[in-house]
């Protein structure tokens, strides 16, 4: 067996710009793949973007609120009667809504979402906390999402930008980022968001338990003494729910998916040519081979060789060009576009197996090959 | 060529005394199924140890196909033909593997592999006896070989960069490398001039004479005739001499 894959493998690298060739024809379809899971996980990851940011233990919302995109409000009596409860150390209302912002220099109006809670909790992970929470404590200002899209003007620290008609004073920048419905954020304090609008509820609360306290017991515990029109999740749990939900009641999954396997098949398809053109090319070599006396099984190791080894340069070439794919995607749209490194890997076992697949089917011309067509 | 550079290989002098082939009544159409055309008829032939037979005769005569048929690549359709002492009729994969294995497969092409340098064609071709070689061993033993054919220098070096001539007698090295009892060479000096045609002529016949290895040569090369013990010639299917 080693004599097969060593030829294989001498065969495959000899003609280097042909094996390139080959591996940019396995590699369209492994780019195809991590564009496509790339844009599926970005905006995966965008829609529940505010649940990956949560600092607390647990978050309580309206039970209408079945996707982090409704705006079903929870009473704030609610988040009173829950820091009652025994191994609640802190319950935070977070506010959300839509405000106009004004482009100082084009004067246009575009709607951007606010967030808004207390400097002194900082429920939200939206950059270092003793910088946000100093900069939220200047009154009549707000902070400036830098990840927003660029369609809201130039906005930096120290300008004037009115927020629904009012001029507030950007006292800093954070971290949040957009998905691919809302272009921006910006963040206020509680106590500047509820001075001009004093009707709002939250849209959620952020719990941190008590030291000691078991997460599970304290949330169920908060579900057994408050009416069933609230919800608590985990932060995690909250972001395997949006992901879920954004799979089901949107067309995305399955688009992405099917382009997933359109690019699976592109690569395997493209594989099993290149494979078959090469093995035609060298039929009266493999002719030689059997009619020496080399078993079939030597032949089809010897192409299986070259099939994993075309799927491994595939993959390469082609994880290479996916970054710098992805890389613009990100910079184009300002979604959170990345190669994982478990998608990387799932990826890079299918393009094995799929080349080993198109290798199979390529084997039969090799067993095909008649030596008596030599003399 | 020096005598001691002939036995790197191990020897086959302990052949028995069978014929290497034995042909009794062999006859092949092709399209059998469809709209036969019978190429060879009732060949009787017989390829003793240690001899070396010149098969002529003009084309279409059925040369290649007996040849074809004595190298187990095609399957015997009538009469029997054994090679080693085995009936070749109804011999399945693996005897048929088994013949070839002890054949040295001469062919008018060369068909080396581009990315194998011609150590590495003997090399690979040494793993068809089914024993471990060590690299080194493997690499002293094509050397000595690729010497004889006036090619050591050409040791390290891929085909690409070799004449037509020179991988011919790669080709040549390849069927000799692992000292098979039979040869079968289908004009083998075909792509040579008359000096390395002479050389190779005169290690198949040295061969045959040292080792006791049969040859059996298609050619029309007369050059060739002077070292055959015998020269059979084919006519339309039929062995006339």
């Amino acid at each position: 067996m080693r004599a097969s894959i060593e030829l294989g493998i001498r065969h495959l690298l000899y003609n280097r710009p042909r094996l390139l060739a080959m591996s940019a024809s396995v590699a369209v379809g492994v780019v195809i793949v991590f564009v496509e899971m790339g844009l599926l996980l970005g905006v995966l990851d965008s829609q529940a973007l505010i649940a990956t940011l949560v600092r607390g233990d647990l978050v309580v919302m309206n039970i209408a609120r079945v996707d982090l995109h409704r705006w079903d409000k929870i009473d704030a009596i609610r988040l009173a009667q829950i820091a009652a409860i025994p191994g609640v150390a802190r319950v935070m209302p977070v506010y959300m809504d839509h405000v106009n912002l004004r482009d100082a220099q084009d004067k246009r109006v575009r709607r951007i979402i606010v967030y808004a809670f207390s400097p002194d909790d900082m429920p939200l992970n939206v950059g270092d906390p003793v910088r946000v929470s100093a900069a939220l404590k200047m009154s009549r200002s707000f902070m400036f999402d830098r990840l927003s899209r660029p369609i809201f003007g130039d906005i930096k620290p120290g300008k004037s930008i009115e927020i629904d008609k009012f001029p507030l004073l950007v006292s800093g920048v954070v971290t949040m980022g957009v998905d691919i419905v809302n272009d921006g954020n910006i963040v206020m304090s509680a106590g500047d968001w509820l001075a001009r609008s004093p009707a709002s509820k939250p849209i959620m609360g952020v719990i941190r338990i008590a030291p000691g306290a078991d997460a599970d017991k304290v949330r169920n515990e908060i579900l057994a003494r408050l009416p069933p029109d609230i919800t608590v999740l985990t932060p995690n749990e909250l972001v395997e729910r949006e992901n879920v939900s954004t799979l089901e009641t949107t067309p995305i999954g399955i688009l992405f998916t099917i382009g997933m396997i359109a690019g699976f098949m592109i690569g395997t398809i493209n594989c099993y040519q290149v494979l078959y053109t090469e093995v035609a090319d060298n039929l009266p070599q493999y002719a030689t081979l059997k009619a020496m006396g080399f078993s079939d099984e030597f032949l089809r190791t010897t192409v299986l060789a070259q099939a994993a080894l075309l799927s491994g340069t595939g993959f390469a070439v082609g994880l290479t060009i996916s970054i710098l794919a992805d890389g613009y995607l990100a910079f184009v749209t300002l979604l959170p576009i990345k190669i994982h490194l478990v998608s990387a890997s799932l990826v890079c076992l299918a393009t094995i197996a799929l080349c080993i697949l198109a290798g199979w089917i390529a084997i039969h011309r090799v067993q095909a090959a008649d030596p008596a067509s030599l003399y | 060529m020096s005598e001691a550079k002939m036995q790197p290989f191990p020897s086959t002098s302990s052949r028995v005394a069978t014929p290497t082939v034995d042909a009794k009544g062999v006859g092949y159409a092709f399209d059998i199924d469809t709209a036969p055309k019978q190429v060879l008829f009732e060949i009787d032939f017989v390829l003793a140890p240690g001899e070396f037979v010149i098969l002529t005769g003009p084309s279409g005569s059925g040369k290649t196909t007996f040849l074809t048929l004595i190298g187990a690549l095609r399957a015997l359709q009538s009469g029997s033909l054994k090679v080693f002492g085995s009936e070749l009729a109804g011999l399945g994969h693996k005897g048929q593997r088994e013949i070839r294995r002890k054949t040295g497969f001469i062919f008018q092409d060369h068909n080396l592999f581009e990315a194998l340098t011609a150590a590495q064609t003997l090399s690979l071709t040494m793993e068809l006896q089914g024993v471990q070689i060590d690299k080194r061993a493997a690499r002293s033993r094509a050397a000595a070989l690729l010497s004889m054919l006036d090619m050591e220098q050409y040791l390290d070096t891929k085909p690409h960069a070799l004449s037509v001539g020179q991988k011919q007698r790669i080709a040549i090295a390849r069927a000799l490398i692992n000292n098979p009892p039979l040869i079968l060479a289908d004009e083998p000096t075909a792509a040579l001039d008359s000096e390395n045609a002479r050389l190779v002529m005169g290690i198949l016949k040295h061969q045959a004479e040292s080792e006791g290895t049969s040859v059996l040569m298609v050619t029309h090369d007369s050059r060739a005739f002077h070292a055959a013990n015998r020269i059979v010639n084919m006519i339309d299917g039929r062995m006339t001499a």
